[in-house]
């Protein structure tokens, strides 16, 4: 096991230093697993981000896989059978990820983690159907349900549930009415963009400005001055965690003072560590995971989490941790099968997790509820 | 208007920048006619090295600074010192070779410093400057402050002084310079060592504008590329101008065109290469190859 880590390790190095001869050697023919194995370890992918500005993602849904499958590995592993995990770097590229996904699919790998970009796993998606292959996604895009694949499921709400939920709080609890908005054109923040704009619509709200930015944009003075001039109450963003830092950041230093207002990427340390932990202040967070303190599972996973990687749990490790079992369980109660039969098993499990109840519906979305929260002092709290 | 002013501040403070990155590129381009194509990722190290002092050994952000460039530097001279022995054979496998070393950069910065990256808290927490409903950052004049003080000594350093003068003989022709007694390897190596020390200050100073990552070195190394090229490949003033020039691009072609920003910066850029080939300030200095 530990040699298979180190290995796994190595790989994963050379993975990030020389990508294009990595996928040059996943050439079909190169397998020699056979699916209806039913000795020897379990092999699961894990594909995230491990290198770029997204890799804080994949360093935490890594921890919170590690932590599932260590927990089932002392406990004797599935059916006796213990879990291999292969780690690969996607860096937060489409194109990587697919070919990625045939390096999987051709290494017998039977199921999938990650990503927790959205943009990668709608790229993934075909080659894993097609190769039959069930994916547990950290992604929330409502593009990631709108591929139709019944091998993609969602390990937390979508967007568009994240969205609901703030648009509620805003307008029909805080009674605020004039919104500008900022989001950027990848995967992510485009779902983001419809739902929320979606949800106001819904409620009669037009917003006063609608930004984009580009997923790399680093200078945001134009689209935050328009914004300020237009003196909105509350600023929607829909960006990943550092560029939603920096836009917070650039935008208190323009004179824009009004709270923001996003999912689940401003709930996270990375997000006020950018932004500044003065500039955070009040930023309103729609998360399906406020804290640790939620209730005894959550107490638990967090406290077994410190004392494994000697830092807070968050969101991202506890959506991964419940993925994670999810599909453990499936393959427990499955006795092992693998494709068809194993999408079937997981859309059938009913799991308590720490994000709430699961139950999976025909989209692969098994969760619908978020809560709102605040920043208070660089820290997430309840509304 | 005043959306106007802002966005063109945005773009200068970030452009700034850029420029620095592009007057490295053309140092080593004008004495070497060599692109060093790991310079975005020697940038990028240049921003791990200062946020590291300033962070982890919690010393002053200016000390911080020094040490980054002087590190940084030695990492520019010991690149050259590995490519040298192909100086004058094999052109192609050089730039190759600097290739490999931003790859090497990179996975030597992930195994350092962990793949996630850093935000790098303001030096200068002052509250920005207010002028007729403009706002600029305190720590954007600092950044602008730095540029031009460098400028200003590398343009007196191969001016002024008698190794610079050296280091231009040698990009007018290496062999004529080698007949005269000058070391030809000894003026590629301070070139080399310059040009890593602008990334080190490029990246220091970025540090608390961005997020310092593994990966930042790419786009920091294409802007800055495009920004020399811009300019007039080889031309100091040209990597200044160019530089800025990419960073005030950038920043109205975000206002204008939103999430088509990227296509309409290098689409412009394009034009202006199509129509002036030799950039702003015309200058080649080099063909060596």
């Amino acid at each position: 096991m530990f040699s298979s880590v180190r290995r796994r390790a190595a790989v994963l190095f050379l993975a990030l230093a020389t990508p294009v001869v990595l996928v040059a050697c996943a050439a079909p023919g190169s397998d020699n697993n056979n699916k209806q194995n039913t000795e020897g370890p379990i092999k699961i992918a894990l594909v995230d981000a491990q290198s770029g500005q997204l890799s804080s993602l994949g360093a935490w849904e890594l921890k919170g896989v590690r932590l599932a499958m260590d927990e089932w590995n002392a406990a004797g592993g599935i059916n006796g059978r213990q879990i291999e995990l292969g780690i690969f770097d996607d860096q937060g590229d489409p194109t990587v990820g697919t070919n990625l996904a045939r390096k999987i699919a051709a290494e017998g790998y039977i199921a999938m983690l990650g990503t927790a970009e959205s943009a990668v796993t709608i790229a993934m998606a075909p080659i894993l159907k097609e190769s039959k292959i069930p994916n547990i996604t950290s992604g929330q895009s409502p593009g990631l349900v709108a591929v139709k694949s019944p091998f993609l499921f969602l390990n937390g709400p979508t967007s568009t549930t994240y969205d609901e939920t703030l648009a509620k709080y805003i307008v029909d609890t805080k009674g605020i009415k004039s919104i500008a908005m900022i989001t950027n054109n990848g995967g992510y923040g485009k779902g983001e963009h419809d739902a929320f704009l979606k949800a106001l619509s819904s409620r009669g709200v037009t917003p006063l400005d609608d930004q984009v930015v580009t997923t790399d944009q680093k200078d945001f003075s134009a689209a935050l001055t328009t914004i300020r001039q237009k003196n909105p109450q509350v600023v929607f963003i829909g960006a990943e965690e550092v560029q939603s830092g920096l836009i917070v950041k650039q935008a208190r230093d323009l004179g824009l003072t009004v709270p923001f207002a996003g999912a689940a990427p401003q709930g996270t340390p990375v997000f006020v560590d950018t932004a500044g932990v003065a500039n955070a202040e009040g930023s309103i967070v729609s998360s399906p995971y406020l804290s640790n303190d939620i209730n005894d599972a959550t107490k638990k996973f967090a406290a077994a989490y410190k004392a494994k990687f000697n830092e807070d749990a968050e969101l991202h490790g506890a959506k991964a941790y419940d993925g994670a079992q999810i599909l453990f369980t499936a393959l427990k109660n499955n006795k092992g099968a693998t494709g068809e039969a194993l999408a079937t098993a997981i859309r059938g499990t009913k799991h308590a997790g720490l994000l709430g109840n699961f139950a999976f519906d025909d989209t692969g979305v098994g969760i619908f509820a978020t809560t709102i929260g605040l920043i208070k002092n660089g820290k997430l709290v309840s509304a | 208007m005043q959306v106007f002013l802002q966005t063109f501040i945005g773009g200068v403070s970030l452009g700034a920048i850029y420029a620095l990155v592009a007057m490295g590129f053309s140092l080593v381009f004008r004495t070497m006619g060599l692109v060093n194509f790991s310079h975005g990722n020697v940038v990028m190290i240049g921003a791990y090295i200062a946020s590291t002092f300033y962070l982890s050994v919690k010393l002053p952000f200016a000390v911080a600074m020094v040490i980054a460039l002087g590190l940084t530097g030695l990492i520019g001279v010991f690149i050259e010192r590995v490519l040298r022995p192909l100086e004058n054979k094999d052109f192609d496998l050089m730039l190759i070779g600097t290739i490999g070393f931003g790859i090497v950069l990179e996975a030597v910065a992930i195994i350092i410093w962990g793949a996630t990256g850093r935000a790098v808290p303001n030096p200068v927490a002052v509250a920005p400057v207010q002028i007729f409903g403009l706002r600029i950052r305190t720590y954007d004049l600092v950044v602008l402050a730095i540029t031009t003080a460098a400028t200003l000594l590398l343009v007196y350093f191969l001016q002024r002084t008698k190794r610079g003068a050296a280091m231009q003989a040698v990009a007018m022709d290496h062999e004529a310079a080698t007949a005269v007694g000058i070391h030809v390897g000894r003026s590629n190596a301070i070139a080399f060592m310059l040009g890593a020390a602008l990334a080190a200050l490029a990246g220091g100073l970025v540090g608390p504008l961005l997020y310092v990552n593994p990966s930042m070195g790419g786009m920091l190394g294409i802007k800055g590329f495009a920004g020399a090229i811009l300019g007039g490949f080889g031309s100091i003033p040209g990597a200044i101008v160019g530089g800025i020039a990419i960073g005030v691009l950038d920043s109205f072609a975000g206002g204008w065109f939103q999430g088509y920003s990227d296509l309409v910066t290098f689409l412009v850029f394009t034009m202006i290469i199509m129509i002036r080939p030799t950039g702003i300030f015309g200058e080649r200095t080099v063909n060596r190859a």
